[in-house]
């Protein structure tokens, strides 16, 4: 077996952890251990076969390889990928790796890009060192603290804020501001053709509402219309709560396995400097470094879902173009900190791109603007100062540097930004998708009536006492569904609609005014009263629809009077 | 210049000339003062020390949000004595090893000093009668972690011997740093 050496080292760390030998876990303080071993433990075939690993470098880099591809797996660490870059990065600093030259890289950093924090130093004003890299390992905890400095040092209660912070974002108030975000504007997991697809249908369904509201009579084809639009929103409606649970519940589940993972862990964060932290501007890039650990100790629990894997695809890939600034409340929200030196110490950073701040006035593009410029002509002075005497015309043909600035109120603003979420199409369906929905839903009742109309109703007593009113009273639970028509040679003709009546068991009913014509012709009593169906939909009222009832005026005028 | 000089000869005029260069050897009585312990030589300074170590209390608090985690060990207190000033701190044992009379102790040192001391003279003191115990160089290993590799007497091996780093140490601890020790 080629490098027993280390699992010689290993074992006697665990067990030395185990008898109480040793206060931290192997892992956790696999470097102290390690010089510990190596100096005073190692035997002499140990330390001859370390050096002769260490004689090429071809060896030391397959010693780095087999510590990813074998040791990890095989050594019950729970799968973490992070592991073996963190030993890596632990034993590089110290004899005989720190002389090894397959570590240099290690050495300096554990090798996972993170966003930047903008951390100033003493007096500064805004230097480009001021832009600091941090990185973030999430490790199985052993019982120290839950976040620990590497590099640097700050309050340990302020480090568990932004851990809090994290937990809210995977499993509190911050993931379901992030997923209510989402669910109203933000970019769905459609192919562009079912987003076109998608969009036509709510075009279509607004089209239809138009067309029944201010368009022709649509006469027989009203059945019809009004099936076609209830189907086609209520497929549409159905698709987006489908499409909006599923991924609700991927993203809560990825989540709840985030968060229990974070519960399980102890967050190292590193950043170069040795400074003593003053201050929490730098907690909102610590937290995005610290959910972004997680997701590089787990990325399995992703899997499923489409959200955490867009905003964490892109984290990844492009998290050393970014910058934070922001203190960080344990509910994930942001409060304002100074930019001006931020900015300016961006600006001087060629590979900072993105700077994510607080939703302050001074975050604005116009802000970064104006540094821009400001920065332009200090560069300029240094470069006309470095040689006084020369009388030299300068040409500056540099390129003038970037920044844009993403405002955010919450540490879930940050997620619709990284996994690109903002889309100005899915805004325009969403408005269109609520406005149409919510006149569907107003109107919902009158296209249920359209297609299903209530049975016909019967006339029921009273009828009026007064020789001058006719009262058609039906026994129907939708009155306002009917109207009346009284046709005759001898009264003038009217339509009128029933209305429902105050008090309990008066039935509804249509009060017809018996009026008599000019030149009446026949006798009084010829009269046909006609009831027929009312159609409707929201304001528009349509033609008289099937007649479902036909009386004679003698019969009325002798049911009960009240 | 002669070039046919014998190398003996050569040898033997080189090791005149040093004899004659070298500094005189010590006078016995400073040999005897450089062995004493440097409490012996400065005990104002030390009984200064001592003194403020024992002004330093713990009292253990225990307001856990947390299932108590058993393996968190407890700190040591210790004064550090570095560039003329006295700093009370506390160190963390990470490893607590007697075999055969050779006491392995390696600690974590909380105040993070600027640029880190490299190595301090660390003097255990008992923790009951504030009496200097041992002493040795603790030399930085990782970070901020030190290590102490000693020869301790009998008596303190069987006392020590089946403590665990997660005890409460009987001892506490001075750490002079090497500007310290040529000031006294």
């Amino acid at each position: 077996m080629r490098f027993v050496w280390f699992w010689t080292f290993w074992h006697w760390s665990k067990e030395s952890f185990r008898d109480g030998v040793l206060l931290r876990s192997p892992l956790q303080g696999v470097g102290g251990h390690w010089d510990e071993w190596f100096r005073h433990e190692a035997s002499e075939n140990d330390l001859r076969a370390i050096e002769q690993v260490g004689r090429a470098e071809s060896t030391q880099r397959e010693f780095a390889a087999w510590l990813f591809r074998h040791w990890a797996p095989e050594a019950s660490l729970g799968g973490n990928r992070m592991i073996p870059r963190f030993v890596l990065g632990q034993l590089a600093q110290l004899p005989p790796f720190n002389r090894w030259p397959a570590f240099d890289e290690c050495r300096a950093r554990y090798g996972v890009e993170g966003i930047s924090a903008i951390v100033l130093g003493a007096d500064s004003k805004g230097e480009a060192e001021d832009v600091r890299r941090v990185e973030a390992l999430a490790l199985p905890a052993d019982g120290g603290p839950s976040v620990v400095p590497e590099g640097f040092q700050a309050d340990p209660g302020e480090l568990e804020v932004l851990r809090r912070a994290v937990g809210s974002l995977l499993r509190g108030k911050g993931l379901l501001l992030f997923l209510a975000l989402w669910a109203g504007r933000g970019r769905r997991p459609y192919p562009r053709w079912i987003k076109v697809i998608i969009g036509l249908g709510w075009c279509t369904t607004a089209g239809l509402i138009l067309y029944l509201l201010i368009g022709p009579d649509p006469g027989d084809r009203l059945a019809t219309l009004s099936a076609t639009l209830l189907a086609l929103w209520g497929g549409l409606v159905l698709l987006a709560i489908l499409v909006t649970c599923r991924q609700v519940i991927a993203a809560w589940r990825a989540g709840r396995c985030w968060s229990d993972l974070l519960q399980r862990s102890e967050v190292r964060l590193r950043m170069d400097g040795g400074l003593t932290l003053k201050g929490e501007s730098a907690g909102f890039a610590f937290s995005l470094n610290t959910l972004l650990s997680l997701y590089r100790a787990d990325p399995r629990s992703a899997r499923g879902s489409w959200l955490w894997q867009r905003i964490f695809r892109k984290l990844c890939t492009d998290a050393k173009l970014w910058a934070a600034t922001g203190v960080v409340t344990a509910g994930g929200e942001l409060k304002s900190v100074v930019l001006e030196p931020k900015f300016r110490a961006c600006l001087q950073r060629t590979d900072i791109e993105y700077i994510l701040t607080p939703n302050q006035r001074d975050a604005r593009q116009k802000a970064i603007d104006g540094s821009i410029e400001e920065i332009g002509s200090i560069k300029r002075e240094k470069a006309r100062a470095r040689l006084p005497g020369m009388r030299t015309e300068w040409g500056f043909a540099e390129e003038k540097p970037r920044l844009q600035s993403f405002r955010c109120r919450h540490i879930a603003h940050s997620l619709m930004i990284f996994g690109g979420f903002r889309s100005v199409w899915q805004n325009v369906m969403s408005s269109l998708a609520v406005i149409v929905s919510g006149v569907v839903l107003f109107g919902l009742p009158d296209l249920f009536y359209l297609l299903a109309p209530p049975p016909a109703p019967r006339v029921v007593a009273p009828s009026s006492s007064s020789p001058y009113y006719l009262w058609v009273s039906l026994d129907t639970k939708t009155p306002t569904r009917f109207q009346v028509v009284l046709e005759s040679d001898y009264w003038s003709n009217r339509r009128v609609k029933v209305g429902a009546q105050r008090g309990a068991n008066v039935p509804a009913r249509a009060e017809i005014l018996l009026r008599r014509l000019p030149a009446p012709a026949g006798k009084e009593d010829n009269a046909t009263i006609w009831v027929e169906r009312r159609f409707r939909f929201l304001t528009r009222e349509y033609a008289p629809g099937e007649r479902v009832g036909r009386y004679s005026l003698a019969y009325l005028t002798q049911l009960d009077h009240e | 210049m002669k070039d046919d000089i014998p190398i003996e000869l050569l040898l033997r005029w080189r090791f005149a000339r040093a004899e004659s260069e070298a500094p005189p050897a010590p006078r016995a009585a400073r040999l005897i003062a450089e062995a004493r312990p440097w409490w012996e030589t400065w005990p104002e300074r030390f009984q200064s020390l001592v003194e403020r170590l024992g002004r330093v209390q713990i009292a253990y608090g225990h307001a856990m949000t947390e299932p108590s985690n058993p393996r968190t060990g407890y700190p040591v207190t210790a004064v550090i004595d570095h560039d003329g000033q006295e700093l009370e701190t506390f160190v963390s044992v990470l490893y607590f090893a007697i075999r055969e009379r050779r006491f392995c102790f390696r600690f974590h040192l909380t105040a993070a000093l600027r640029p880190p001391v490299e190595s301090f003279e660390t003097t255990f003191i008992s923790k009951d009668g504030f009496s200097p115990l041992l002493s040795g160089q603790a030399t930085r290993s990782v970070d901020n972690e030190y290590r102490v590799d000693l020869q301790v007497s009998d008596e303190l091996a069987r006392k020590w011997d089946g403590l665990k780093v997660t005890d409460h140490m009987p001892f506490r601890l001075i750490l002079r740093s090497g500007s310290s020790i040529n000031d006294g």
